[in-house]
């Protein structure tokens, strides 16, 4: 019995504390795995403010394209980081992943209306100040209905340049200068074909 | 037994020489692993590899296992305190060009020097201590607790002398204790008859089981104090002196496994299974971590530390009763033990490093996830993405230090609470990823711990006095 005590005694001290151990997650100490891009991941209330909303659709953006193209979503920021260029298939898929984040958006009734925009975009726009003035004395219902929000968007994202934008990421002052370059030609597109249907 | 000098000295005189032959044995077999917690300095002051700063050990342990049995030899051909005095010498001599070295090849040139005059010490001490003591088993029983004293506290001692002044103090601070063993040595030149084989005896046969064990356990060892030392000064970003004293759990449960488990005179077969098990159980526990907090690895040391205690000094003890010459088979169990070092740092060395390069990938991805899903403005995480990339390409191949980052990126006084508590969650993500990498080693580990078995069950049982 002396014999095997001792051997016992270790089994049990070792079986206590690997318990202990594994009940309190040893077992799933690892670093946090990325999401599944596939699964619609939950959006936050979006307030009616350019950068949230475009964080949004870019986010949204990022998980439909990682899917397209079969990867997670950080893979993809990763990636992107590292070559700021695009080959012609990921280019395609941000371009479709940031069309869809609009679409679940606009599904999803979370998009504000352009007039709630317009002043903050307008601020921050360099167009002469006669022309701000013209625009801010547009009501609200001509403004949204001459501009509704998603088909907007739409338009915004086709004529992104993304590997423009890629290679400006760590210049805010360039990237801002591309995106409005890119909703107001956008816009303008939209009034012209709202004018001429 | 031929143990005259013990009975023609003092007691006090007896004591002294004793104590300066076991502190001489405990700072040999400490020298093992004494530089583990300074490898990270040894690392960074010599701009090396990983891979290159573990040859600190290896060489030491290497030379160590190929010299034991040969130094034996001469310490049985000729007289073992003439032996051990030479020992010393070499020893120190080695140990101020550690102290000095210019480069990490001196520094591992060194050790190799230090490992051949220490494997002199160690052999010739087993004959002077039981020749001190007068009593076999007790002088067989001083220099086996020695060497696991030595063993065990090595690492912790090296941590707090690093941390207090540098790596270099760890051996600055050797050379005047074992010089201690120098006169001690000599007051026992020509006193020591040991038993030696005659023209019609040969040699006895080294103890196979035993030695086989003490090599798989000790490969099984160097897990625990070396990658553990690894993970929480380069995993952890603990200090050296942190993780000194976090470690001190080992020693502290070998020492008190003595007195915990002697009582109950289980035999050595049962003390080496009951050792086995709690060692490969530890390194399970330490593979096995709930999270990055010094806390949870007390458990696994003290598992470890009991294991060391019991199984170690048991097999020595077996694998030298009734076997001569004794100087021969302590050489035995010394090259068994330090091949087993190396044996283990050959193994472990490759796959933790390799694993902490595939750890990357996750790390970078649960960064890339926490920094998108921050509740902060798109600007912001630009900032910080762009600063944290450049530390994680700054340090390929290690756990970086993102603080840098976070203090390069000026954000309003709003934002700062989101910023805190992102930098919080990108240190658990490093942690979680340093922590998952040593996973497969510590399990590995306790394999070569587990295999230990075999030879312990294989071994007789005789109790011990």
């Amino acid at each position: 019995m002396k014999r095997l005590g001792l051997p016992l005694i270790a089994v049990v001290l070792v079986a206590a504390v690997l318990a202990v151990q594994v009940a309190a997650g040893g077992a799933h100490y690892v670093p946090l795995r990325p999401a599944n891009p596939c699964s619609p991941r939950p959006v936050p209330p979006i307030p009616a403010q350019l950068e949230p909303l475009a964080e949004q659709i870019v986010l949204l953006g990022l998980d439909s394209a990682a899917c397209r193209l079969g990867i997670s979503r950080e893979r993809l920021v990763l990636a992107l980081a590292e070559t700021h260029t695009l080959d012609p298939r990921q280019s395609a898929a941000l371009k479709a992943g940031l069309a869809d984040a609009v679409d679940r958006l606009d599904r999803e009734g979370r998009l504000p209306k352009v007039s709630q925009l317009l002043p903050q975009a307008l601020a921050q726009t360099h167009l002469p100040g006669i022309v701000k003035t013209i625009v801010e004395a547009i009501p609200d219902p001509v403004v949204d209905n001459l501009l509704p929000t998603a088909p907007l968007l739409r338009r915004t994202v086709d004529a992104l340049d993304i590997n423009r934008l890629l290679r400006e990421l760590g210049d805010p002052g360039q990237l801002n200068s591309a995106l409005q370059s890119a909703i107001l030609q956008a816009a303008l597109h939209q009034i012209l074909d709202s004018l001429h249907p | 037994m031929g143990h005259e000098a013990a009975g023609r000295r003092t007691p006090g005189l007896q004591q002294a020489t004793v104590v300066a032959l076991s502190l001489g044995v405990a700072v040999v077999l400490g020298d093992a692993g004494v530089v583990t917690l300074a490898l990270p300095e040894i690392l960074r002051d010599f701009g090396a590899q990983v891979w290159g700063v573990a040859w600190v050990l290896i060489s030491f342990n290497l030379v160590l296992a190929l010299v034991a049995v040969p130094a034996a030899r001469l310490c049985v051909r000729g007289d073992p305190a003439v032996a051990t005095a030479s020992g010393v010498l070499a020893f120190a001599a080695a140990t101020t060009v550690c102290a000095v070295a210019s480069s990490l090849g001196v520094l591992i040139a060194a050790r190799a020097a230090q490992a051949a005059g220490g494997a002199l010490v160690i052999v010739g001490s087993l004959e002077l201590l039981v020749s001190a003591t007068g009593v076999e088993r007790a002088g067989v029983r001083r220099w086996a607790t020695a060497g696991v004293a030595g063993a065990a506290l090595g690492p912790v001692i090296g941590g707090l002398l690093t941390a207090a002044f540098s790596w270099r103090a760890i051996f600055v601070v050797q050379i005047p204790v074992v010089l201690l063993a120098l006169p001690a040595a000599i007051a026992l030149r020509g006193r020591v008859k040991s038993r030696r084989p005659t023209l019609e005896t040969s040699p006895d046969r080294p103890h196979l089981l035993a030695n086989l064990a003490l090599a798989l356990l000790s490969a099984a060892l160097t897990a625990a104090l070396f990658l553990l030392v690894l993970l929480l000064v380069d995993g952890w970003s603990r200090s050296p002196a942190v993780a000194a004293l976090a470690v001190t759990a080992v020693p502290a449960a070998a020492l008190a496994a003595g007195p915990v488990f002697r009582s109950v005179r289980a035999g050595t077969r049962s003390e080496a299974i009951a050792g086995s098990v709690l060692i490969a159980g530890g390194l399970t526990g330490l593979a096995l971590l709930p999270r990055a907090d010094l806390i949870w690895t007390i458990a696994p040391q003290v598992l470890i530390g009991l294991g060391l205690g019991l199984s170690v000094d048991s097999l020595t003890a077996a694998a030298l009763r009734d076997r001569i010459p004794r100087a021969l088979h302590g050489g035995w169990t010394i090259a068994a033990r330090h091949a087993g070092v190396v044996v283990g740092l050959a193994i472990l060395t490759p796959i933790f490093t390799a694993d902490l390069r595939h750890a990357q990938t996750p790390a970078e991805e649960a960064i890339a996830s926490l920094v998108l899903d921050a509740p902060l403005p798109a600007s912001t995480k630009l900032d910080l993405a762009e600063q944290l990339g450049r530390r994680l390409s700054a340090e390929q191949g290690r756990v970086p230090d993102l603080r840098p980052a976070f203090t390069a990126v000026r954000v309003p006084a709003a934002q700062a609470p989101a910023v805190a508590a992102l930098q919080r969650g990108l240190d658990d993500q490093l942690k979680r990823a340093a922590t998952r990498a040593f996973r497969t080693s510590f399990l590995v580990a306790a394999g070569l711990a587990l295999l230990a078995l075999g030879p312990a069950l294989a071994l007789r049982d005789r109790y011990r006095s």
